[in-house]
C-alpha cells in the first residue's frame, strides 16, 4: 500500500491509506511551494477531510518535534483521535522557498466526492496558520495552483 | 589533580567549540537590549479589550495580536489576499510599520543552538553545554583551592598576568556561566521532549451557533479584565468559521471566549512545567529582561578570553618543563628515568642524566614519577625526586608512592637521587620515603640513596662519577641551571651590623632599574660569581619604593653571603625576582600579625614600609641585642610615628631581662593576639626553623580557646611562613 518515490525539490515522499473502500486507487502527487518568508523552516500538516469537514487521514507531517504539533491547530484537533496519524508520514520541516512533494495512493471514491486537501502551517516565532490552504479534491482542480494564506505560495496536485 | 586535568583538557578541546557558543551567545544578548531600546510598549494596565479594539479599528482582517517580550505589540492580519505583520502603537492602534524578525539574529540563533546542523547539531550543543557546566564547576573548585579554601574565594589573585585574567574573570562570571549551561541543558531536554514544557491538551470549545452578531473585542468581559502587561497572544475568531472562538494567552493562563455571547468558555491557568520553562528561557536568553541580557552577553564574550588565556597558560607550562631530546619509547628503553619535580628544576637534572646516558649509546626514557613502571628491556631505573615543603611529594606525584608499593618487583635495580635543602627539617624527606618503600619491598639498587643540597651541580657531578664507576662507563654529568633572565643591579648603600653572635649582618640597598615588578615578601635570586646556582633573599621593599633592599647575615663558609658582605657602593650583582605569592600580602587591608626574628624581619619591614594605607599591622620582633642587631630599628620607630605600624612588641634574647624570644613576646600579649586573630587577622612569620616552631607552639595555645589552630589558619590561607 505504501509507495516511495525519489523527489526533486525538497524533502519528502509520502503515501497514505486508501479509504473508504478497497476499490481502485490511484497515486495523487502534491507539490506545496513555500514563499520566501523570513523565518525558520515551516512545520506543515497535509491532511484530508470529508464533505462534512471531518478528518479522514493524514498524508504528511513535515517537522519532527511533537511538542510543536499544537501549533498545527486544526490538524492537531481534528486528528486527535487518530492514533496512527504519524505512521510513516513524517519528515523534516520545510525551509522558506522550498517545495514539499507528497505522493499518496488515494481511492477513486475520494475524488469528486466533496473531500478536501488541507494544509496547516506554523513557523517559529511567527503566526500559526491553521488551514493555511484548503483545496477540493476534484479531477477538474488537478494541475491548478492555489495559493495559501501566508506561507504557501502555491499548492498543486496531480491525479494519475 | 584530577580536577586540574579535567579542567585543562575539557577546556582545551571542548573550549574551542564553546568559543563559538560564547560569541554567538554574546551577539544574541544584544537582541533583547536593542529591542528594548526601540520598543514602543503598551501601558501595563491597558485592558486587552481596549488594545484589541484599537488594533481592529486600524488593521483590516485582524487574526492575531502578540506582545513581544520587550513589550512591542505586533498584529498579524489577512485582508483577503495578503498576510501582514505590523508593529502597532498601542496608544492609538495605528500601524508603525511592517514587522520583521531580524534575519541576522535568526541565523546566529540557529548557529548557537544547532551549529546549523539540525538535531545532530542540537545534541552537540547540549554536550558543549554540559562541558561548560563541568568547566565552571572544576574552575571554581580550582580557584578555591588556589586561593586557600572556599571562604577565601574573594581573596586577591596572585600570579602571572594570564593567570590573573583567567581566574579573576572566571570568579566574576562563573555564576552566570553555571546558570547558562544548566538552563541550556534544560532547554535541550525540552526540545527532545525529555522534559514536558506545556500542556498538550486544549479544551474542546466552540462558539454556539445563533443568529446573534459577533461581539466586538471591547465587549468581551474576559478581555476587559486582562491587562496588556500580562498579554502574550490574542487570536481573533476566523471570519470563515462560525464556530471559531477568541483565544487569549497571558502570563497567568489561557482563555477561550464565545464570539457571539462573549462568555468565557474555558480558562486554564498556566501549568507548572510551562512556568518553569518560561523562567528557564528568560534566564538563558534574557528575552524580556534586557538588564539580565547584559551580564549574559558579557559572560558569553568571556568564553573566548578563557580559552585563549587557558591555551597560553598550558603552552607556557609545557615550555617550562624542559623537553627531553631523543626520549626513547618506554617499551624499548634500557635506562628509565622517573622525575618528581615541583618547579621543573629537577627536570633539568634529568635532562643532563638523559643526555649523558644517551651519549653512551643507551636508549633512555624519561617520564613523570606518576608513570613509574619497569619494562622487560630495562637494565637500570633512576628516580630523581624533589621534596615539596615538609617531606611531601610534588603535586604531580602525590599518588606515585602508592603506585610504587603496588608494582610487581623486578630484578632491575632502582636508584633514588633526592633533591632538597638541608635547612629544612626533613632534608629530601620524599626521596627518603621513596627509597625506604623500595628497599622494604626488596627492589635491588645500583647506588645507595644520595641527596643533593640546593641544586648543587658539584654534588650532582660527584654522584655522576659514582654512577660511571658502578656502570663501568665513562660518564660526565653536566648540569646547567635554567635561570630566568637576570638584571645587573648596582649597590647604592650598605648598613653594617656587628651581630650579637659574632657573625655580622648587612642591609644592602640596590638600584631596582630593569627588574620586573615585585612586592615586599617576594624573593630576589642573586647569582654569586663562583657558582651558577642562585641564592634567594626576601625583599624588604616593593617595586614602588624604587630600590631593592635585603638583609644578609654572614654564614660561616657561606659562599654567597660572604661575597655580598664584601660589596661596596657602586659594585654590581646579577639578580632576578622570584614571586612568593603565598607570603606577600597582595594588597589586603586586613589586620596583620607580623612575627619575625633576626634578619627575618626584612620582608615584614617591607610590608610595613608599603603600608601607606594604614592597615592595622602589629609587629612582634625578636633579636639578640638591640645594641648589635636591631635591623630597621630607626625606620620602625618612624613607622610607629606615622601609623604605618600600629604596635611593636620586642624580645631581646641576649640581654638580661630582655624578654626572651619572640614567642615569649607573643605569650605576654596573648589576649591582644587572640583578639586580633578572632577578628580575622592574617599572620606572617619569617625567621629560622626553630623560631617558627616555637611560634607555632605558642600560637596554638593562644588559638585553642577560639577552637582554631595554626594548621587551620594555614588551610584558610591566613598564615604563611618564610623560613630559612
Amino acid at each position: 500500500m505504501f509507495k516511495f518515490k525519489p523527489l526533486v525539490a525538497a524533502t519528502a515522499a509520502a503515501c497514505a491509506l486508501a479509504l473508504p473502500t478497497l476499490a481502485h486507487s490511484r497515486p495523487v502527487t502534491l507539490a506545496a511551494t513555500l514563499n520566501n518568508y523570513s523565518g525558520n523552516g515551516a512545520y506543515l500538516a497535509v491532511y484530508l477531510t470529508n464533505a462534512k469537514g471531518e478528518y479522514v487521514s493524514t498524508l504528511w507531517v513535515a517537522g519532527g518535534k511533537a511538542k510543536y504539533y499544537k501549533h498545527l491547530a486544526d490538524w492537531n484537533r481534528l486528528s486527535a483521535n487518530d492514533a496512527k496519524r504519524l505512521n510513516g508520514v513524517t519528515g523534516a520541516s520545510v525551509g522558506a522557498g522550498r517545495t514539499l512533494n507528497v505522493t499518496a495512493d488515494l481511492a477513486d471514491a475520494l475524488i469528486d466526492a466533496g473531500y478536501e486537501i488541507r494544509i496547516d502551517a506554523a513557523v517559529e516565532k511567527m503566526r500559526d496558520s491553521p488551514s493555511e490552504v484548503r483545496v477540493p479534491l476534484t479531477k477538474a482542480g488537478a494541475g491548478k495552483a492555489q495559493p495559501g494564506k501566508q506561507y504557501i505560495q502555491s499548492l498543486t496536485y496531480q491525479i494519475q | 589533580m584530577t580536577w586540574r586535568l579535567l579542567h585543562r583538557w575539557l577546556g582545551l578541546v571542548a573550549g574551542a567549540v564553546a568559543l563559538l557558543l560564547g560569541i554567538t551567545g554574546a551577539i544574541l544578548a544584544l537582541d533583547p537590549v536593542s529591542s528594548a531600546w526601540q520598543a514602543v510598549p503598551a501601558a501595563n494596565d491597558l485592558p486587552v479589550a481596549t488594545l484589541a479594539q484599537r488594533v481592529a479599528a486600524n488593521v483590516p482582517g485582524m487574526e492575531e495580536i502578540r506582545r513581544l517580550p520587550e513589550g512591542d505589540i505586533v498584529a498579524w492580519s489577512f485582508d483577503g489576499n495578503q498576510a501582514r505583520a505590523s508593529r502597532i502603537d498601542p496608544a492609538d492602534g495605528h500601524v508603525l510599520g511592517a514587522y520583521e524578525d531580524s534575519a541576522l539574529f535568526r541565523w546566529v540563533k540557529n548557529l548557537h543552538r544547532s551549529f546549523l546542523l539540525d538535531d545532530p547539531g542540537r545534541i552537540a550543543a547540549a554536550v558543549v553545554a554540559l562541558t561548560m557546566l563541568l568547566l565552571s564547576i572544576s574552575g571554581l573548585t580550582l580557584t578555591a583551592r588556589r586561593l586557600g579554601g572556599w571562604r577565601q574565594l574573594t581573596a586577591r589573585v596572585r600570579g602571572s598576568l594570564l593567570q590573573r585574567i583567567h581566574v579573576v574573570t572566571g570568579r566574576v562570571v562563573v555564576a552566570v556561566l553555571l546558570l547558562s549551561s544548566i538552563t541550556a541543558l534544560y532547554m535541550s531536554a525540552v526540545t527532545f521532549s525529555l522534559i514536558p514544557a506545556d500542556a498538550d491538551t486544549e479544551p474542546d470549545v466552540i462558539s454556539v451557533d445563533s443568529t446573534q452578531p459577533d461581539l466586538r473585542a471591547e465587549q468581551l468581559p474576559l478581555l476587559r479584565s486582562l491587562q496588556t502587561g500580562d498579554l502574550r497572544r490574542l487570536s481573533f475568531p476566523s471570519p470563515d468559521d462560525p464556530e471559531d472562538v477568541w483565544q487569549v494567552e497571558t502570563d497567568q493562563g489561557a482563555g477561550w471566549v464565545d464570539r457571539r455571547s462573549g462568555q468565557t468558555l474555558a480558562w486554564e491557568p498556566i501549568a507548572m512545567p510551562q512556568r518553569v520553562n518560561d523562567l528557564v528561557t528568560l534566564l538563558h536568553t534574557g528575552e524580556g529582561a534586557w538588564f539580565w541580557a547584559v551580564p549574559l552577553g558579557l559572560a558569553g564574550a568571556c568564553i573566548p578570553l578563557f580559552w585563549v588565556t587557558g591555551l597560553l597558560m598550558w603552552w607556557q607550562t609545557r615550555r617550562q618543563t624542559p623537553r627531553i631530546a631523543d626520549n626513547a619509547a618506554l617499551s624499548q628503553a634500557d635506562m628509565l628515568i622517573f622525575v618528581a619535580s615541583e618547579s621543573g628544576v629537577t627536570w633539568g637534572f634529568a635532562q643532563a642524566l638523559h643526555q649523558a646516558l644517551t651519549r653512551n649509546g643507551h636508549r633512555v626514557y624519561a617520564g613523570g614519577l606518576e608513570k613509574f613502571q619497569t619494562v622487560a628491556a630495562a637494565r637500570q631505573i633512576f628516580i630523581l625526586a624533589a621534596t615539596y615543603g615538609d617531606g611531601q611529594a610534588p603535586a604531580h606525584a602525590t599518588k606515585a608512592l602508592e603506585r610504587i608499593k603496588n608494582q610487581p618487583i623486578s630484578a632491575t635495580p632502582v636508584t633514588v637521587l633526592g633533591f632538597g635543602d638541608r635547612q629544612f627539617g626533613t632534608f629530601c624527606g620524599y626521596a627518603e620515603a621513596l627509597d625506604q618503600a623500595l628497599r622494604e619491598r626488596g627492589w635491588p639498587q645500583l647506588l645507595p640513596l644520595e641527596k643533593i643540597h640546593q641544586q648543587s651541580p658539584q654534588e650532582f657531578a660527584r654522584w655522576g662519577a659514582a654512577l660511571a664507576q658502578a656502570l663501568n662507563e665513562s660518564l660526565t654529568l653536566n648540569y646547567v641551571p635554567r635561570l630566568p633572565p637576570t638584571t645587573v643591579l648596582t649597590l647604592i648603600s650598605r648598613q653594617q651590623f656587628p651581630g650579637a653572635a659574632g657573625e655580622p649582618s648587612v642591609i644592602l640597598r640596590f638600584q631596582s632599574t630593569g627588574l620586573s615588578r615585585f612586592e615586599a615578601g617576594d624573593l630576589i635570586g642573586i647569582i654569586p660569581p663562583e657558582s651558577p646556582v642562585p641564592r634567594y633573599y626576601s625583599l624588604a621593599c616593593g617595586w614602588r619604593d624604587g630600590f631593592v633592599e635585603i638583609c644578609v647575615r654572614k654564614f660561616p663558609n657561606g659562599l654567597c653571603s660572604t661575597w655580598l658582605h664584601t660589596l661596596q657602593a657602586g659594585d654590581t650583582v646579577s639578580a632576578f625576582v622570584r614571586p612568593n605569592p603565598e607570603f606577600a600580602l597582595g594588597g589586603t587591608r586586613k589586620p596583620a600579625v607580623l612575627i619575625g626574628a633576626g634578619t627575618g624581619v626584612a620582608p615584614l619591614a617591607g610590608f610595613i614600609r608599603r603600608n601607606t594605607r594604614h592597615a592595622p599591622m602589629h609587629l612582634f620582633y625578636g633579636i639578640r641585642d638591640p645594641a648589635k642587631d636591631y635591623y630597621f630599628g630607626r625606620e620602625i620607630e618612624e613607622w610607629l610615628g606615622d601609623h604605618r605600624l600600629s604596635s611593636l612588641k620586642t624580645a631581646f634574647s641576649r640581654v638580661p631581662d630582655g624578654g626572651g624570644y619572640v614567642q615569649d613576646a607573643l605569650q605576654r600579649d596573648a589576649t591582644h593576639v587572640r583578639e586580633l586573630l578572632s577578628g580575622g587577622a592574617i599572620v606572617r612569620v619569617c625567621g629560622s626553623r626553630a623560631m617558627s616552631q616555637g611560634v607555632t607552639r605558642v600560637l596554638d595555645e593562644i588559638l585553642a580557646p577560639l577552637r582554631l589552630s595554626v594548621a587551620r589558619l594555614k588551610a584558610d590561607g591566613r598564615y604563611a611562613e618564610d623560613i630559612f
